[in-house]
């Protein structure tokens, strides 16, 4: 049985059609990342999958469970997390725990142990007592999971779970994400970050304009656009002049600066590097380093989602 | 939303119902606006109208209960969603497994009880200072409780307007709460309103909670006891309803 599947769904409001006969489904135990510029959907697919949209087309089931006819017994299988840290400030962490359970119609001992535990495990344990209000934003985001995990869900969906933590929080937030998966937690990610993505997910879907332009393994993923591959290079000296004399070298597509370094994109990295070290020669400048790179997560995105690069940025100073 | 109301689903409704409420006792009771709301503003009103009037004080108790169960059922939900959609919170309580039904009841719970609690102040105050009389003791309970939980319940309904400013949802239910205290026999007496009064005074859900506990008191009954009861019910059911169509409405 899918953890998710999502047939032929639509979403009007109005004249804008949010979702176009979106389709996909997600494997029990799969991690699936669900990536997509603003706008293009992600947020109302979530709000259609938990049940607090209705769909205007379509359909979508939680394991099985029709999210439109059998709404309860559909969240009752999953936790979310949102984006937005929804938890009462004026309450204290263990009293925003018991809430959640209670929600969710965990029983008073069950809710009781899995709360400690889970406080435990996110590092919260010693500020239970404490109102929220005082907690940083790393604290409330590891609540608001901790809350999402109150009913032991088998399906967990997360909505930008890293977004702006602080290192501490990023690194249990990732341990917890880990330890899921390894007891076969079913995990709806969406993430603006790329790389957060490539590193987590078996499959990722890439989402446009309420359509899925792409749906496959990160690394699959990158297959289809080989053509995208590019060179990063560090010179000793560098200049604003660089990006320009870089741009204008034969099979260079595009130039993107990245920190001190300059990276090319081009189809044929070997020829490019040849050109790169002639420029340094007759420029007298040295290469510090050269790394050809295959096509990242982010160029997918970027390629199909049509976004733009806001390549040469900032300039050398 | 089709929710499964089998056994252990009335239990878990219950349960989020109740701990919606709980959660809105501790959080918002104290809040400055809400006991400005609910306390102060009708003591206030009733100042002003024994201040014109050449009636007994414990005359007027029964008229300040209702008003005060009006102001202080109906001041939660309105202060307390707003701010719950605007720190997402409210979210968390719509992607629960519960039915729209139960937050519906939960947040109106909590208006419920705050409000017996605070008309207990004048009930008392009565009995204590103007050695006021209960003649239907039966009569007060069921006049009470009903009207509570009608104006919580009318309180959440103007809550579902998807605003996050509480002051928007306050201006729009004064617009309602502050002429129902004029054509619901509050203070004057139905009979004493002229005819147009009277019959706005029948679309008023506090002229039938009032004249329930104005009966409790030993004064003249407008309507017979049991019509009052019954039209509280009606005014209850139709509240809840439209209620839950306004957030299914709103939230989609």
């Amino acid at each position: 049985m899918h953890a998710i599947e999502v047939t032929d769904l639509e979403k009007r409001f109005g004249e804008i059609l949010a979702l176009d006969h979106v389709s996909f489904s997600v494997e029990t135990g799969e991690v699936f990342g669900y990536l997509g510029p603003n706008g293009a959907g992600k947020t109302t697919t979530i709000r259609i999958l938990t049940g607090i949209t209705t769909p205007t087309g379509g359909s979508a089931s939680i394991f099985g469970r029709d999210i439109v006819r059998d709404t309860i017994r559909a969240r009752k299988q999953m936790g979310i997390v949102y984006e937005t840290s929804n938890i009462y400030d004026d309450i204290t962490a263990w009293q925003n725990m018991m809430f959640a359970g209670e929600l969710y119609h965990v029983g008073k001992q069950d809710r009781e142990e899995r709360g400690k535990e889970l406080l435990e495990i996110f590092g919260l344990w010693d500020r239970r007592a404490s109102r929220v209000k005082g907690f940083s934003k790393g604290m409330k985001r590891r609540l608001t999971l901790a809350m999402g995990l109150i009913n032991d869900p088998r399906l967990l969906f997360l909505d930008e779970p890293t977004s702006g933590l602080d290192v501490q929080s990023n690194l249990i937030i990732r341990d917890v994400l880990q330890t899921l998966t390894e007891k076969g937690v079913t995990v709806f990610l969406t993430t603006h970050n790329i790389e957060e993505a490539n590193l987590a997910c078996d499959r990722v879907a890439i989402i446009n304009r309420g359509r899925i332009a792409a749906i496959d393994s990160p690394e699959r993923l990158k297959k289809t656009i080989q053509s995208v591959q590019s060179v990063e290079v560090a010179f000793e000296q560098g200049s604003a002049k660089i990006l320009d004399d870089m741009e204008n070298l034969p099979m260079v597509s595009e130039v993107r600066k990245v920190g001190d370094k300059v990276r090319l994109y081009t189809e044929d990295p070997g020829a490019l590097l040849r050109e790169i070290m002639l420029y340094a020669d007759s420029h007298q400048n040295r290469v510090v380093s050269a790394t050809t790179l295959g096509p990242t997560l982010e160029d997918v995105f970027i390629r199909l989602t049509g976004i733009e690069r806001r390549n040469r940025e900032g300039g050398f100073p | 939303m089709n929710a499964e109301f089998d056994k252990d689903q009335l239990t878990a409704e219950a349960v989020a119902a109740w701990a919606i409420a709980k959660k809105d006792m501790i959080i918002y009771y104290l809040k400055p606006n809400i006991i400005v709301s609910g306390l102060l503003f009708p003591l206030f009103m009733f100042l002003a109208f024994a201040a014109g009037k050449n009636v007994p004080l414990g005359y007027l108790i029964p008229g300040l209960i209702s008003v005060t169960l009006l102001f202080s059922s109906s001041t939660i939900e309105p202060v307390s969603i707003p701010i719950e959609r605007r720190t997402k919170t409210f979210e968390r309580l719509l992607s629960a497994p519960v039915s729209l039904h139960a937050i519906v009841i939960g947040e109106s719970l909590s208006g419920f009880l705050y409000s017996i609690g605070i008309a207990l102040v004048p009930l008392i105050v009565g009995i204590i200072a103007f050695k006021t009389t209960i003649v239907f003791p039966l009569a007060l309970i069921v006049g009470m409780l009903l009207t509570a939980i009608v104006f919580s319940t009318m309180g959440t309904l103007f809550a579902a307007y998807p605003t996050e400013s509480p002051g928007d949802i306050m201006s729009m239910l004064n617009l309602v709460r502050l002429p129902l205290i004029f054509v619901s026999g509050t203070f004057i007496p139905l009979d004493a309103m002229p005819p147009l009064g009277a019959w706005i005074a029948y679309l008023s859900p506090l002229t039938y909670g009032n004249d329930l506990i104005q009966a409790a008191y030993g004064h003249t009954a407008f309507f017979f006891p049991l019509f009052d009861v019954v039209m509280l019910v009606v005014f209850f059911s139709i509240f809840q309803f439209v209620a839950h169509r306004l957030y299914a409405k709103y939230n989609d």
